[in-house]
This record gives structure tokens, sequence and C-alpha cells, in this order.
């Protein structure tokens, strides 16, 4: 690059490297123990109060279930803000995802990549899809007593669901990666999941508590982990496919 | 230390990719290196605090799963947040036919 | 019923509308009567039943008591805690009415349909979440619900300008929401806990009460969430978003979504030490942002970036009595809840009364398809054109108009008089009152959009529902062609058509603002009984005494006054510069960097 003077956004990026680093200096000089008091209550209780050997499942889908909730509706709004983004910008989605997406049709003449696939491809994903999909509900029902959970085995189902999508040969999608199909997994799971939160209420051991609470723990949360996956699997999976495009015939 | 002068390093790359780079995939990059940065500073800290992994049943002391949980949900965040901005740069692609953001505001004539 | 499920219903019941307008859009056919009702009644049980909830908590709320508990009864130490108190409920009456009035006007004026619905039930369950949580990674989870509804909610209006907008708030907020993450760290690094009260028990344990971590620590999280509020220098964002969003996105953003953080971040500044500094910077921040705003808006052209101009001043005049009354409340001292009621009483009325003005100015700019204030005219004709048959949207204007410009009896007037009395002796408050000098001057100006049009036909043909577009076509050699983007040829967009539901939101809106003027006096009194610990009381001042009067006299002078100055040679040139000052991307981190720079400096070195 020719010498020239750096530019407004250079100089305001050395600006902002400047400040944030005085104000964010003190963190980074901090040398102080980590508190234990936590790591020591989990030790001895986390795993008789929730009934999960896993303590990081036991905080995020009992201690803190909350936050989960919270994240699980971020990923809805997100996947359904940029579904809804892109389907209306006019691009040859998935057939039948853009009226599952927002009811906008996509506007004829657009250009679209054509996408290519080989038998390789084909054959090895298609082959592969069904795999991945068990691994991912493996990852999902027993994330209570090694790591995994419904987040991670979520994604790993969504994969699963991308590679059935790509891999089908020619007759079109697999029944399971249609559009209707996800968005009805998502939304019945987004549902459950606040019926699952508001059972807490009925059984009289307030929201978001295990209902059984001294009965089964560990039961909610392999029921709290199975709706989270499926709810995460179906939504991802619904956003990959849909920008996959138009299968090639 | 070195590790979080490090993990700081990483920091500032990601706010430099994000507010120098006028391109509008790569300020999406700067903003997941961003993301990274802070949950690596989180996890590599609490590793101090014990050896094992926060399973029961294993032989060690466990380290603290509280970071490991929050950071769970953080990283699942900083992905939504990821999609919706590429969705955004998809879209402003779309419209204006550049990626680059000086471009863009130009050609949407900063309405 | 259960007192702790009721104080958790405002979160819960948007959540269970939201669910069933994902059903309602995932499930039957698009359009079809089941589609309708499922999204109906989700929107009922998110908007409407809170409502109850909140009219059987009150006399709890009103007497200074709260519902305090661990979310699912686990083990305080690391479960979330909440605490629905007066300020909770005084948020949530705040949320849900303007989240109504919205929905009931996005019902008419579009965006329609469950993604919509779905979407905002979210926000608005989101916003009752941030005010009740106690406990800082709550906090941050919440915020970024708010966040992402948000960003999506701005580009509903699918305008190009409007993807750009939320592109740069998205990011921005994003990065400062990672700022906040470092502040949990060195906070949890420090004390092992993360609620408010513990943090507090666990900083005062150390010495110099956690010294410069903590300060980096808290600045870094109150920088954040100022962020979200708008102050100066972080409003970079708010102008370009709030414009470009659809009138009903519009109107909860301005009147929502920039004050919930505020009063969530005010429990954080009261619990941990060195609150009372952040508060007193952010309150010096507010009272020159009440000038400074106002300013910058007097030179828009753009009736809706105006008006978000205008919402940036008024933030200023709520966070300059915040500030202060926070850092009141964090050194123990009870006079902060007057300030801190008086902050809330300005918020809410001014929820109402912008609420008013971006969902009438909507609606007229929609109907005479023109958004530039200098050649939008004839508002009222049409107005009638677009089949209005009573002047509903130029009454609720006017009294818009005069709320915002602090012209008794209106709620605006009872607002910035309480604001006056609380501030009285500070120099913010000399800034508030040359402020509100600057606001008559520019609603004078944006009144004469009901000036009859000058000219003939062109000007009808123009006022009769031209889609409105307040950026120029791009050059169409430039882009690749888009679709959503290209004007139809040959063909006329939809003339604009007023519905009833747009009527009766700007109705219910504008009734709102002259019955809490009306009450204004009382509305104070119950809030410093609800914000404050049981049996707090202030002393009411006298709304209409010679002084106010004579006060609101100068600035009706002052206002008209400047608004002449305005319209000469010079006038237009100043104008023309502030409108096209240099602004760009990079900036917004610039403002934010340094203003966490400077928050820092001012916690370490100064006070």
């Amino acid at each position: 690059m020719s010498a020239r003077a750096p530019s407004a956004q250079v100089l305001t990026a050395a600006l902002c490297i400047a400040a944030a680093s005085f104000a964010l200096w003190p963190l980074a000089n901090f040398d102080g123990p980590w508190p234990e008091g936590i790591r020591d209550y989990l030790e001895a209780r986390g795993q008789d109060e929730s009934g999960a050997r896993n303590l990081v499942s036991a905080i995020y889908l009992g201690y803190r279930g909350y936050d989960t909730l919270g994240e699980t509706i971020v990923l809805l709004v997100a996947v359904s803000g940029a579904i809804g983004m892109i389907g209306a910008a006019g691009s040859k989605l998935t057939p039948g995802y853009a009226d599952a997406a927002q009811g906008q049709s996509p506007v004829a003449g657009t250009a679209r990549r054509a996408h290519r696939r080989t038998e390789l491809i084909d054959v090895v994903t298609g082959k592969l899809g069904p795999v991945v999909l068990v691994f991912g509900l493996y990852v999902m029902l027993f994330g209570h007593v090694s790591p995994g959970g419904g987040f991670q085995g979520g994604v790993v189902v969504a994969s699963g669901i991308v590679f059935l999508g790509m891999g089908s040969k020619g007759a079109g999608l697999s029944p399971l990666v249609g559009a209707v199909t996800l968005a009805r997994i998502e939304a019945a799971g987004f549902l459950a999941l606040l019926l699952a939160a508001g059972l807490g209420i009925v059984s009289g051991a307030g929201f978001f508590a295990p209902p059984l609470r001294g009965a089964s723990p560990v039961g909610y949360i392999v029921a709290l982990n199975a709706v989270i996956g499926l709810k995460v699997g179906a939504g991802i999976g619904f956003l990959c496919i849909a920008m996959l495009g138009e299968a090639e015939r | 230390m070195t590790a979080r002068l490090i993990i700081g390093a990483l920091f500032m790359v990601g706010l430099w990719a994000l507010v120098a780079k006028r391109n509008l995939v790569k300020k999406v990059f700067g903003l997941t290196i961003l993301n990274s940065a802070a949950v690596l500073l989180f996890i590599a800290e609490a590793g101090a605090s014990g050896g094992g992994a926060p399973i029961m049943g294993g032989g060690q002391r466990i380290v603290d799963p509280i970071p490991q949980a929050l950071m769970l949900t953080a990283i699942v965040i900083g992905v939504c947040v990821t999609a919706l901005a590429l969705g955004m740069a998809y879209r402003l692609y779309k419209a204006t036919g550049s990626m680059d953001i000086e471009e863009i505001r130009k050609r949407l004539g900063n309405g | 019923m259960v007192e702790t499920d009721l104080a958790l219903a405002p979160v819960y019941l948007p959540l269970v509308g939201a669910a069933l307008a994902f059903v309602a859009k995932a499930f039957p056919r698009k359009g079809s009567a089941a589609a309708k009702a499922l999204e109906y009644s989700g929107a009922f049980v998110g908007l409407a039943l809170p409502w109850l909830a909140l009219a059987y908590l009150a006399p709890l709320a009103a007497s200074g008591g709260a519902v305090e508990g661990v979310i699912g009864g686990w083990a305080p130490q690391l479960a979330i805690s909440y605490r629905f108190d007066g300020l909770a409920w005084m948020v949530d009456l705040l949320g849900f009415s303007v989240a109504g009035a919205a929905w009931l006007y996005a019902l008419g004026a579009g965006p329609k349909g469950p993604a919509f619905t779905s979407i905002f039930l979210i926000q608005a369950s989101a916003l009752a979440a941030t005010a009740a949580t106690t406990d800082l990674f709550n906090l941050f989870v919440c915020l970024e619900v708010l966040g992402m509804a948000s960003y999506v909610l701005v580009t509903s209006s699918e305008k190009p300008g409007a993807f750009l907008a939320s592109f740069s708030y998205l990011m921005v907020s994003a990065a400062a929401m990672v700022f906040f993450l470092l502040g949990v760290y060195g906070l949890y690094r420090l004390t092992g806990a993360l609620e408010y009260g513990a943090l507090s028990r666990g900083l005062s344990a150390l010495p110099k009460a956690g010294g410069a971590v903590a300060a980096a620590s808290v600045a870094s999280v109150a920088a954040a969430v100022a962020l979200r509020t708008a102050v100066m220098p972080l409003y970079g964002w708010l102008p370009d978003a709030h414009a470009l969003a659809p009138h009903a996105v519009s109107a909860v953003l301005s009147g929502v979504l920039i004050k919930t953080p505020l009063f969530a971040l005010s429990r954080v500044l009261i619990a941990l030490p060195g609150g009372d500094e952040v508060g007193m910077l952010l309150g010096y921040a507010g009272g020159f942002t009440a000038l400074a705003a106002v300013l910058i808006a007097l030179s828009q052209k753009d009736v809706k970036r105006l008006l978000a101009y205008h919402s940036i001043s008024q933030i200023g005049y709520v966070v300059a009595a915040w500030g202060a009354g926070t850092a009141l409340l964090a050194r123990g001292e009870p006079a902060g809840t007057a300030f801190l009621a008086a902050a809330f009483m300005h918020a809410f009325f001014h929820a109402l009364f912008k609420g008013l003005l971006f969902l009438t100015v909507g609606t007229i700019s929609d109907a005479a398809g023109e958004r530039d204030v200098y050649l939008l005219r004839g508002a009222g004709k049409a107005l009638k054109a677009a089949g209005e048959r009573l002047p509903i949207t130029g009454l609720a204007f006017a009294v818009g108009a005069l709320s915002i410009s602090a012209i008794p009896p209106f709620n605006g007037y009872a607002s910035k008089a309480m604001l006056s009395y609380v501030l009285k002796g500070r120099w913010e408050y000399l800034f508030l009152f040359a402020a509100g000098i600057g606001t008559l001057a520019s609603f004078i100006k944006l009144s004469t959009i009901f000036w009859p049009a000058a000219g003939t036909a062109a000007a009808g043909a123009k006022a009769l529902g031209r889609e409105p577009s307040p950026c120029p076509v791009p050059d169409p050699s430039l882009a690749v062609p888009d679709p959503s983007l290209a004007a139809p040829e040959g063909a006329k967009a939809a003339p604009y058509r007023m519905s009833a539901s747009v009527g009766l939101a700007q109705a219910l809106l504008a009734l709102a603002c002259v019955g809490t003027g009306l009450a204004a006096p009382a509305f104070y009194a119950a809030a410093v009984r609800y914000i404050g610990p049981p049996g707090a009381y202030a002393s009411v001042p006298a709304l209409y005494g010679p002084a106010e009067l004579g006060k609101t006299l100068i600035v009706i002078v002052g206002g008209g006054l400047l608004y002449l100055a305005t319209r000469t040679k010079s006038g237009k040139a100043v104008a023309k510069a502030i409108r096209e000052r240099p602004r760009g991307f990079h900036g917004l981190f610039a403002a934010f960097c340094l203003g966490l720079a400077g928050l820092y400096f001012w916690m370490t070195y100064i006070a």
C-alpha cells in the first residue's frame, strides 16, 4: 500500500484501543485468588440438590435456569429475525421456506447461485446425516452426566439436519428437513420450555423450580435438555437449510 | 499474567477489526474475536481454582463451574448476534451492491 | 395466588403470548382465521393480562414493600435473585402502557403479523425482566434479549437505511456488552458473587472497597448500560435507529427502551461502592445532553429524526435528576428518593407524549407522503383525504407538542416543574431551562406541518399517499438490482388509509397525557411512596404558582424568538453545518471508549 495519511477509521481505532486499555488495565493486572466459595458449595451439595453429575448442567438448568430461558429466547429472536431479513430480500430460499419464513414470497427474476453438488457429497452427507443426528441426540440427552446438554446437542442435531438437507439425491429433501416441520418443532419446543418453567407454579414450588423436587430432580434436567436441544436444533437447522437455496435437480 | 496479556492483545485485535476495517464482514469478525477474548479470559482465569473438570466422580478438586455456565450463555448470545449482523450485512449488500461501510453510507444517501 | 409468582407474571405472560404468536406463525395457514386468533390471543395474554398482576401487586408496591426472592428456590449464593418493588412496578407501568398503545397502532398501520407480534411481546417481557433483576449476569442476559428484539424490530420497516441503522446499533451495543462481561469478570473475581447485595458486602470487606479493579469493573458495566440510554457522548446510534424504524417501534424505543436500563442501572449503582461517583458524572452528562441535543434537533429536516434528537434531549433531563438521585441514595441519603421520583415521573410522561408524537407524526407523514419538515404542509387536508373523519391525529399531535414544550396543564409541564424543583440551585437546572426554550422553538417549527400547502395540484397530488422515502433512491448503476428498493414503474403505491386502531391508540395516549398532567401532584406523591423505602415522603411543590408560570412565559417568548432566529440566513447556515457534521460508524466506538475511559478516570482520580 502506498504511504497515505492514516484514515479517520484507523485513527479512531487507535484512540479506542488506547482508551480501552487505559480503562481495562486493572483487570489485566489483577492477580488475586479465584473465589472458591461457590466451588466448595457445589462440590458438596450440587449433585444432591440437582441430581446431575455434570455441575455445569446443574447450574444452567437448575440454579440459573432463568438465564438459560433468556438465552433460548435470544436464539429464537435471532433465527426468526435472520430468516425474515434474508427471505424478504428476494433471494431464492429453499422452496417452501419463504412462506414459512415471513409470508413474503421471493420476487421473481433474482439471480441465484446454482448449488453445485457432486455424487461424493450426496452419498457421504446423506449416509452420515442420520449418524450425526443420533450423536446429537446422545449429546443432548446425556448432558447431565458428561459434557454436553441442550445447546451443544442441539447444534449437532442442526448439523445433522444440514447433512440430510444437502445429501438427498435429486428426489427432494427428506420430510425431516421440510420448512414446515422444522418451524413447528421450534415453535412447539419454545411452548414446551415455557410450560416446563410454569410447571413449578402449578406444583407450588415456584416459577422455574423442578416440580417434583426431592423425588427426581434429574428428570427435570433431562427433560429441559431435550426440549432445548430440539428447539435449538430445529431453529438453527431451519436457518441453515433455508440459506442453502434451491436444490439442484 | 502472561495469559491475561495475550487475551488482552486478542481483545484489542478484535476492537481494531471492528473499528478500523471498512468491510462489514470483517467488522463482524472483529466482534466475534472480542466475544472470544472475553470468554477466554473467564475460562482461563477460572482454571486456577482447581484441577478437574466440573463433573462429579473424578479424582481431583473441580474447577469453579460458574464461569463455564455463564460463558455457555455468552457464547450462544454471541453467535446469535453474529447471525443477525450477517443477515443485515447481506441485506445491505443486496440494497447497495457494496460491503464497504463508507460506500454503503454514501449510496444510501445518508437519509 | 402466591405473590412471588405474580411478581414474575409481567415477565412470564408476554413470553406465553410470544409462544402463542410463534405457534400462529408455524402451524396454521398464513392469514387464516386460526392464525389471527392465536396471534391476537397471544397479544392479549402478553399485553393485557399483566395489568391484572400489576393491579393485584399495587398495594404491596405502594407501601414500599417488595417481593424478593430467588428464582426456582435454589441456593441464594449462586441462583438468580430478583426484587419486584415499587420501582419495578412503575417501570412495568411505563412499559406496558406504551407497548400496548404501540401494538394497537401497529395493528392498523403495520408492521403486522405474528412474526412482528412475537418479537414485540418478547421485547415487552425483557423490559419487565430488566426492571426486576438483582443479579448482574441476569442483567446481562436481559439486556441482550432486549437488544436482540429491538435490532429485529428496527429492521422490520424494510427500509435499507433501517438496516444500516440497526447494524450500527447492533455492533456498538454488542461490543459494549462485551465490556459489560469484563466488568462481571472483575466483580466476580473480587467477591465470588453475582447478586447486588452479596457484591456490595463482598466489596466492602475488601481493602479500598476493591480498588482500581472494582472501579474499572463498575465503570465498564455502567458505560455499557449508559450506551443503551443514549446520554452524550454515547448517543450516535439513536437518531438513525429511531428515525428509520416503523412508527410503533419508534414509540416503544424512545418511550421505554432508553429508560428501563437506566432504572436497572440505578439498582446496581446504589448497591456497589463507587456508584455514587458514576451517578454524579452521568448526571452532569445528562444536563449537558439536554441542551446539546436540542440544538442538534433544531437543525434537523426529517420529522422523525427531529423527534429522535428530542428523545435524546429529554433523556438528558431524566438522567440529570436520576444521576443526582442515584448518587445521594448510593451514599445512603434518603433525599435521593425525591430526585429519583422526579426522574421517573419525567421518564413516564415523556414516554407518553413522545410515543404520542411518534405515532401522530408517523401517521401524518404516511398520509402526506413526505418526511421533510420544510416541505411537509397541509397535514390536516392529507389526513382527511386518508379517511379520517374526526381530527383525532391533529388533536393528539397538539397534545403531544404542548406536552413536550411544557405548556400547562399538560403532563410535560408538571414533570419539568418537578425536575426544576428538585434540581434548584444546580447548574444543570440552567441547562434544562435553556433546553426548554429550544424545545419550544423546535416544536413551533414542527407544527408548521399543519399550515396549508403552498401550491396547487402538484402539492395536492403529492399529499395523497405516495410511499414516503427518507433517503434519495440510490444510483441504480451502482447497486445490484434489489427488488425491495426499485420504485414500481407506473404502478402507484397504495394510498394511505387511516384505520380505527391507529386513531384509538393515539386517542388513548393523548388522554393519558392530559390525565397524568391534571393528576400530576398525586402522581409524584405516589412515585415517592412506590420508589422510596417504606414511609418515604417528599413535599410536593405548588405547580401553578406565579414563579412557575412566569418561567413558562419566558420559555414561550424565548422559544418564539429562537424559532424566528432559525429562519434567518445565518440561522439556516448554522443549522446546515450542524446537520451535515461528519458522523460515522467509527465515531460510535470512539465515543464509547472515550466515555468508558472518562468514567474510569473520574472514579479513580477525580471523585
